[in-house]
C-alpha cells in the first residue's frame, strides 16, 4: 500500500504535470477521433486498439486534459503493484512478492511508463496478470484459472502486438516442462491459442484490408550490444544522460559477482525462475534477431513486459545469498532506483524528456501572424499542435497532411528548395523545430543555413532546437 | 548432515545443455581470439592463454560429466582375502583408535588390519603408542625401521609382508562403513580391475568456514566428475578408502615413491598397462578435512605439486597404453592446478590497466559483455545443475583464492625442488595464517591505489569504471580464502578443540600422555 501511495505521489507531483511527448500527443489525437477513424488509424500506426478505446472512454467520463489521460496508465501501474506482488508471492514467497513489489513501485523506468499516455502500463498489467494465471495454472488448474488466463491473453494481444512474444515464451515453457503441467492441459492450452486466434483474425484481416500499417513507423536503426545493455540499464536505473548511462553500464562485471555470490549448496533453479528467464530471455533475443530479419523495433519500451519478470527474478536472486548479504543487496538495488528515480525526474538531461510544451510556449509568446512555423520530422506535429495557439501558420517538412490517406511522404533532396519555398514564400520568419531526426534534419538545417541568416537558436530538451531565420527584409517590420 | 553424504552424488547430466555449452563455449573463445583487435600484444597473450585453458577445462569438464550413470559388472558373491592397511605417521591415537575399530567391524568374511606406522621413520613421539594399539585392539602393526617414499614407501614395505591378493588402504583420519568391504569387493570380478576407489567424504566437514569450504570443493570431483570419469575408465587413485589389486599393483612396482602424488601417478600407471578402475559413487568411509589455513596450504601444495609432477614426469600425452580418454582425463585432472596461474594473470589485468593505462583487447566492453555473460552465466548454470546444486560460491573462493599456493606449486615442479611429503595435520594449527594470503591482501591493495592512479591519469571513463569492476570481482573472489585466514577464526578453531580436549579430559578419555601426543602432531 505504502508503495502505491508512494507511485501516486510521485506521479502527481512530478511526472503528471511534465509536458506532452510526442507519442502521448499521438495517443491523443487518435483517441479523440470517433471509434471507427479510431481504429483506422491504430491499424496504420503499428498497434492494436485496446487501450486506446479505453482512452477514448476515460477522456469521455474525465477530460481531456494530459493529466487526466496520464491518470488511466497511471491506474493500470498503481494496480500492476498489487498484481506482482501476488505473482511474486505465488511464484516464491510473500516476501519476494513484496520486494519485487517494491522495486516496481521505486522503478524510475515503470515510473515514467506508468505516467505515459501509452499502452505500456496496460500492457503490464496484463503481462503480470497472464503470468498469474499461467503459473496457477501449474499448481491448481481449475476452470476459473484457464478463462482468466485465456481472458488475460486475449485483452493482451488486444493490447501490444508483443504480447504474442510472452504466449511464445510460455509454449516454450510448456515444451520443456510438460511434465509440471496438469493432465490435458496440451488440449486446453490448444483451446485456448484456437480462441486467440480466432478473436484476432478480424484484426488482422482489418489491418491486411488497409494495407498502410507501419506505413508511419518512426526510423528506428538496427540494435548494437550497447541497445542491449542499454535497455537493461534503463530497466533498473531509469533513463539517465549518457554520462551517467555509461557508468552504470560500464559496472557490467558487478552482475558476474552477484551471480557467483548466489552460488550456495542446494541453491536450485526453480521452474518459475526458469520461466521469468525463458520470457526474459526469449523476448530479447526475438526482439534483437527480428531487427535484423524483419525491421529494426528494438525498444527499450517494447520489452516493458519483460521488467516484472525481471524484478521478480532480481528479489528471488538475494533470497539465495546469507540473510545480511541480502539485505545490503536488496536496500543497496533500492536505494540505487531511488536515486535514479530522482536524478530521472529532476534532470533536466533525460533522454526522454521532450519539453515541446516549452518550445511552442516560445514560439506562442514570439512568433507572429508574418512566421511561418516548420517542424521536422512531421510526426512532432501531434504535440506542438496541443499547446499551440500562436497566430503564425504551424506546417512539417516534409509536407504533411495528416488527414490523407498514405504514409507521411518520404524526405527527398531534390524536392527540399520547391517545398521550402512553398513553406516560406509570403513569410518573414521561418521558425525551424526540429526534433526526431529521422535522418535528413541535419540536411534541412544546413539548406537553411546556407539560404536565410540565422537569428536566433534556442535549445530546450534532448534533440529539440528551435532555429528562427530571417527570411525577407523588404517589410517595415524586418526593416525595423 | 545425514544427507549431505548421498546429495553431492544425485548428479544428472542434461545434454542438450552440455552441448549447448560447449558450443557457447567455443564461441566465446573464437570470438574473442580472431574477432576483438589486440591491446597490448603481451596481455592479449596473456589473455588468450588464460581463455585456451578455461576453453579446456570446461570442455573436458562438459566430456567428463556427459554421462554420469555408468555401474560396472560387479559379483556379490566374490569373496577374495583382504588386506586393510591403515597408514599413520604420528595421526593422535584417538583418531587412529577409531578408524582400526571401525575396519575390524566391517562385514566381510576375510580380512586381516594392519597399522601401518611410518611414526618411528617420520620422528613421531607416539609411534610406540601405535604398536600398543594394535596389541589392544588385536590387529597388527607394521612398524617400517628403514624410511624412504613417505606413505608409498611405507604401503610399499607392507606389501612385502602380507599376501592377499586385495589390499584396502585407508589414511588414519578415514573410518571405513561396515560394509566398505561388500560394497567394492564384487568389482574385481574382472580380473583387469586394478582398484576400486570411494569417495574421501569429510565428517568434520561442518565444523568450520574452512571445513566446509574444502568439502564443498571435493562436491564437484568426488559427485559429477568421478562418476563420469568412472565412465571413461580414468578413476583417480586417491590414496586413501579404496582396494587395490595386488597384482596389478605389482605390474608397476608397487606404489611409486618418486612423486608427492603417489597415489594419482600409480593410477596412472595402471590404467597404462591395461588395467581398468572402478568409482563407486557411495560414501564408505569418513575422515577428517584439515581444520586450518596452514594445513589446508600445505595439502593443496602436495596435490597441486603432484600434478604438474605428471605434467613434467609422467605426461598422460606421451605414456604408451593409455586411451584417448584416459589421456584426456588424467591431463584435465593434472592441469586443474594450473588455474592457479590463469588466475593469477587474469588477475593482473586490471592492474596493469591501473598502471600503465594497456589493455589487453581494444573492443567496446558491451559486445564482451555480450558474448562473456551468456557463456559464463550457462556455464555455472550447467555445473550447478551437473552437481546437485553443490558449486558455491566459497568452494570457488577457496579454488581461485589457491592461485598462490598452486602457483608456487608449479614453480617448484618446473625447478624440480625436492618437496617432502608432509602429512597434513588432523587438528587446527594454533598461529596467525595471515602470511598465507599475503599475495591476497597485497592485490587488495594494489588496486585501491591502482584505482586512484587510474583516476588521476584518465578520470572517470568507462575503461576505469570497467577494470575497477574486474579488479573488485577478483578481491570478492578472494573474500572466503582470506576470511579462513583471519586470526580470530584460527583461534576460535583452536579454542573450540581445546575446549573439546579439556572435556574429554575431564572424562578420563584422554591420557595426559596421548594429550601431549596429540598437541606434538601440531608440529606436522
Amino acid at each position: 500500500m505504502s508503495t502505491m501511495i508512494f507511485c501516486a505521489a510521485v506521479s502527481v507531483f512530478f511526472l503528471l504535470p511534465q509536458s506532452l511527448r510526442l507519442d502521448e500527443a499521438q495517443s491523443l489525437w487518435e483517441s479523440g477521433r470517433s471509434p471507427s477513424a479510431l481504429l483506422m488509424i491504430v491499424a496504420k500506426d503499428v498497434h492494436v486498439p485496446l487501450f486506446h478505446i479505453l482512452l477514448h472512454m476515460w477522456r469521455v467520463a474525465f477530460g481531456s486534459s494530459v493529466a487526466a489521460a496520464r491518470s488511466l496508465s497511471l491506474v493500470f501501474y498503481i494496480l500492476s503493484i498489487p498484481a506482482i506482488y501476488i505473482l511474486g508471492r505465488l511464484a516464491y514467497s510473500r516476501s519476494t512478492g513484496l520486494y519485487a513489489s517494491v522495486l516496481f513501485g521505486l522503478s524510475p523506468f515503470m515510473n515514467w511508463y506508468g505516467n505515459e499516455i501509452r499502452m505500456y502500463a496496460l500492457f503490464t498489467l496484463l503481462i503480470i496478470l497472464n503470468q498469474f494465471f499461467f503459473l496457477r495454472i501449474i499448481k491448481q488448474g481449475s476452470a476459473r484459472i484457464w478463462i482468466g488466463y485465456g481472458t488475460t491473453a486475449m485483452l493482451g494481444i488486444y493490447t501490444h502486438y508483443l504480447f504474442f512474444l510472452s504466449l511464445a515464451a510460455q509454449a516454450v515453457f510448456y515444451f520443456l516442462h510438460r511434465s509440471l503441467f496438469p493432465p490435458r492441459s496440451l488440449a486446453r492450452f490448444s483451446i485456448v491459442a484456437a480462441v486467440l486466434v480466432f478473436s484476432f483474425a478480424p484484426w488482422v484481416w482489418y489491418v491486411y484490408a488497409l494495407k498502410e500499417a507501419g506505413m508511419q513507423l518512426p526510423l528506428l536503426m538496427p540494435p548494437t550490444t550497447v541497445d542491449l545493455f542499454n535497455t537493461f540499464s534503463q530497466f533498473v536505473f531509469g533513463f539517465q544522460d549518457d554520462t551517467l548511462n555509461t557508468i552504470f553500464v560500464s559496472l557490467w562485471p558487478i552482475t558476474v559477482i552477484l551471480v557467483f555470490l548466489a552460488l550456495r549448496r542446494g541453491a536450485r533453479f526453480r521452474f518459475e525462475t526458469e520461466y521469468f528467464l525463458y520470457t526474459i530471455i526469449c523476448s530479447f533475443a526475438a526482439l534483437f534477431i527480428g531487427s535484423f530479419v524483419l525491421t529494426p523495433v528494438f525498444v527499450s519500451r517494447y520489452l516493458i513486459f519483460t521488467v516484472p519478470s525481471l524484478y521478480l527474478v532480481l528479489a528471488h536472486f538475494f533470497d539465495a545469498y546469507p540473510p545480511r548479504l541480502a539485505q545490503a543487496a536488496r536496500w543497496s538495488v533500492a536505494i540505487v532506483m531511488v536515486a535514479g528515480l530522482v536524478i530521472q525526474i529532476q534532470s533536466p538531461a533525460t533522454p526522454v524528456k521532450e519539453n515541446y510544451r516549452q518550445v511552442v510556449t516560445y514560439i506562442n509568446e514570439h512568433a507572429g501572424p508574418q512566421d511561418t512555423i516548420i517542424l521536422s520530422t512531421p510526426f512532432t506535429i501531434y504535440p506542438i499542435e496541443y499547446y499551440y495557439h500562436s497566430p503564425a501558420t504551424l506546417a512539417t517538412l516534409p509536407i504533411w497532411n495528416r488527414y490523407d490517406t498514405g504514409p507521411i511522404p518520404a524526405f527527398s533532396p531534390a524536392q527540399l528548395p520547391a517545398q521550402v519555398a512553398t513553406l516560406t514564400d509570403g513569410y518573414q520568419k521561418a521558425w525551424l523545430v526540429l526534433s526526431y531526426d529521422q535522418g535528413y534534419e541535419q540536411t534541412i538545417k544546413s539548406y537553411f543555413d546556407q539560404h536565410y541568416r540565422r537569428i536566433g537558436t534556442e535549445h530546450f530538451s534532448r534533440d529539440l532546437d528551435l532555429y528562427v531565420y530571417q527570411l525577407r527584409y523588404d517589410t517595415p517590420l524586418a526593416r525595423q | 548432515m545425514s544427507d549431505r553424504k548421498h546429495s553431492f552424488l544425485r548428479t544428472e547430466s542434461p545434454r542438450v545443455l552440455l552441448a549447448f555449452n560447449a558450443i557457447m563455449a567455443i564461441t566465446y573463445f573464437i570470438a574473442i581470439t580472431f574477432f576483438f583487435m589486440p591491446g597490448n600484444r603481451i596481455l592479449f597473450g596473456f589473455l588468450i592463454a588464460g581463455e585456451a585453458f578455461h576453453l579446456w577445462q570446461v570442455l573436458t569438464f562438459l566430456y567428463t560429466v556427459w554421462d554420469t550413470r555408468h555401474i560396472a559388472p560387479r559379483n556379490t558373491l566374490l569373496r577374495p582375502s583382504v588386506d586393510v592397511y591403515i597408514t599413520a605417521a604420528g595421526e593422535s591415537i584417538e583418531i587412529m583408535e577409531a578408524t582400526v575399530r571401525a575396519a575390524k567391524q566391517m562385514t566381510y568374511p576375510s580380512f586381516k588390519v594392519y597399522i601401518l606406522n611410518d611414526g618411528y621413520v617420520a620422528g613421531k613421539k607416539n609411534w610406540r603408542d601405535m604398536e600398543t594399539l594394535a596389541a589392544r585392539l588385536g590387529v597388527s602393526c607394521i612398524t617400517r625401521q628403514i624410511p624412504g617414499g613417505a606413505k608409498a614407501g611405507n604401503i610399499n614395505h607392507a606389501l612385502s609382508l602380507t599376501r592377499s591378493p586385495l589390499i584396502a588402504i585407508f589414511d588414519a583420519d578415514h573410518v571405513p562403513h561396515a560394509d566398505f568391504l561388500a560394497k567394492t569387493v564384487p568389482y574385481f570380478v574382472d580380473d583387469k580391475v586394478a582398484f576400486v576407489q570411494t569417495p574421501q567424504f569429510y565428517k568434520n566437514l561442518e565444523k568450520s568456514h574452512l571445513t566446509n569450504g574444502s568439502w564443498e570443493q571435493q562436491e564437484l570431483f568426488f559427485g559429477p566428475i568421478c562418476k563420469g570419469k568412472n565412465r571413461l575408465n580414468s578413476a583417480t587413485l586417491c590414496g586413501t578408502n579404496m582396494v587395490i589389486s595386488r597384482a596389478a599393483l605389482a605390474t608397476v612396482g608397487g606404489m611409486k615413491t618418486d612423486s608427492i602424488a603417489e597415489d594419482f601417478v600409480t593410477g596412472l600407471l595402471m590404467h597404462a598397462r591395461g588395467y581398468r578402475s572402478v568409482y563407486v559413487p557411495e560414501v564408505l568411509a569418513e575422515g577428517l578435512a584439515t581444520e586450518d589455513l596452514r594445513s589446508y596450504s600445505t595439502q593443496q601444495f602436495r596435490w597441486a605439486r603432484g600434478a604438474f609432477d605428471v605434467i613434467f614426469r609422467y605426461n598422460p600425452l606421451f605414456m604408451r597404453g593409455l586411451t584417448g580418454a584416459q589421456r584426456i582425463q588424467y591431463l584435465s585432472s593434472a592441469s586443474f592446478y594450473l588455474s592457479g596461474i590463469v588466475v593469477m594473470i587474469d588477475a593482473l589485468l586490471p592492474i596493469a590497466f591501473f598502471y600503465t593505462g594497456a589493455v589487453a583487447v581494444q573492443m567496446n566492453s558491451m559486445l564482451l559483455a555480450a558474448i562473456f555473460l551468456p557463456y559464463i552465466f550457462l556455464t555455472f548454470y550447467v555445473i550447478q545443475r551437473v552437481s546437485n546444486a553443490h558449486f558455491t560460491f566459497r568452494s570457488l573462493g577457496f579454488s581461485m583464492g589457491s592461485f598462490s599456493i598452486h602457483t608456487a606449486a608449479f614453480f617448484a615442479a618446473l625447478t624440480g625442488r625436492k618437496n617432502d611429503f608432509l602429512v597434513t595435520s588432523k587438528r587446527a594449527l594454533e598461529g596467525n595464517f595471515l602470511p598465507i594470503v599475503k599475495w591476497h591482501l597485497f592485490y587488495c591493495a594494489l588496486a585501491l591505489v591502482g584505482i586512484v592512479v587510474a583516476y588521476d591519469r584518465e578520470g572517470v571513463t568507462a575503461s576505469l569504471l570497467n577494470n575497477s569492476m574486474w579488479a573488485l570481482f577478483n578481491v570478492t573472489i578472494f573474500i572466503p580464502f582470506i576470511y579462513a585466514s583471519w586470526p580470530e577464526k584460527a583461534n576460535a578453531a583452536v579454542a573450540v578443540q581445546r575446549s573439546a580436549e579439556e572435556a574429554l579430559r575431564r572424562e578420563d578419555i584422554l591420557s595426559p600422555g596421548q594429550l601431549m601426543q596429540t598437541q606434538s602432531s601440531y608440529a606436522d
